[in-house]
């Protein structure tokens, strides 16, 4: 895939960074599940970044207590549908890459309409159960998954590309009990996506050390980011043999 | 045996950290599982995703050591 001279110019700091892969990006296809403080942020820089072709898929309207951290919102956005604010902004942002926009939610009924096609899922939902869904695509589809998630002062981010590596039920138990409402700095989620958009980017031109077999989680109240290491589960409902 | 355990966000406040900000030194039998050593300090194992020691990730059947520190990890589920 060739890159016009218009795209050249924008992407020129790029170029010269080690090992990068500009037309690598432009050909490969993100899903962006979810576009909350995680999925605005990893879609405001993969946009940025040229990645070829975005899906973005949100049954979501705005509302005005997501202005602390959605960064692809503004006031005028309240009341509108997320997908078309976010591709009315990232357009602008950069007409090259391809905007899809989807106003659903994941579900048993549409999760292979959804993720098929893509070469990656990036992960911007906001509770356990769809993202035990997202995962179960990832499995089934065998679609490399980023996951992200925020609270309080802690985010989570790992890659999830099964069979090879663990999924993300290998990980988190089903019946743990997450909060009623989640209380998020809106500075939080920023710091997440874009670790997650690093890592998309990372995948897609190759480079090994990455977030695979490996979580990051990061504390910004003690300022401390821990890497774990992770296994595959043999008894994972979702990967397991 | 004594085990430290730690734990940030919501599960700070049921850990009651007593060494420092995070951290709470239990006195425990050995051979109990995570599991039941959060039982016995009456915090739901509802209330932990997962557990981690020495850079790895382990479920709540894990059977720390003497001296182990064990980071207790919330569900982080917002976006």
């Amino acid at each position: 895939m060739t890159l016009s001279d218009l795209e050249k110019k924008r992407y020129l700091r790029q170029f010269t960074v080690r090992g990068w892969d500009q037309e690598k990006l432009k050909s490969a296809k993100v899903l962006i599940m979810g576009l909350g403080g995680l999925g605005s942020a990893s879609a405001f820089y993969l946009t940025a970044a040229g990645v070829g072709k975005l899906r973005l898929c949100d049954g979501d309207r705005v509302e005005r207590s997501d202005l602390n951290r959605q960064i692809l919102y503004f006031e005028e956005s309240v009341g509108k549908f997320k997908v078309e604010e976010a591709k009315k902004r990232l357009t602008s942002l950069n007409p090259h890459v391809e905007i899809e926009t989807v106003k659903e939610f994941i579900d048993s009924q549409n999760a292979d309409e959804l993720t098929g096609g893509c070469d990656l899922i990036v992960d911007g939902l906001d509770n356990i159960e769809s993202r035990f869904m997202l995962n179960k695509q990832s499995v089934k589809m065998q679609i490399p998954y980023v996951y992200g998630a925020v609270q309080g002062w802690e985010g989570i981010v790992g890659l999830f590309h099964p069979p090879r590596t663990a999924c993300l039920a290998c990980i988190l138990r089903q019946d743990v009990q997450g909060a009623d409402i989640i209380s998020i700095p809106g500075v939080l989620p920023g710091t997440i996506g874009i670790l997650q958009a690093t890592e998309v980017i990372k995948f897609i031109m190759g480079v090994e050390q990455n977030l695979v077999n490996r979580l990051l989680i990061y504390d910004s109240r003690n300022l401390t980011f821990d890497i774990v290491e992770t296994e595959k589960n043999p008894n994972c409902p979702y990967c397991g043999v | 045996m004594v085990i430290y355990l730690k734990a940030g966000s919501e599960l700070r406040h049921r850990l009651k950290p007593d060494i420092d900000y995070y951290t709470r030194r239990i006195k425990t039998d050995a051979g109990k599982t995570i599991k039941e050593v959060l039982i016995d300090l009456g915090i739901n194992p509802a209330l932990v995703a997962f557990v981690y020691t020495e850079g790895k990730v382990k479920s709540l059947d894990f059977i720390p050591s003497s001296g182990q520190s064990i980071t207790l990890q919330p569900p982080v589920s917002g976006g």
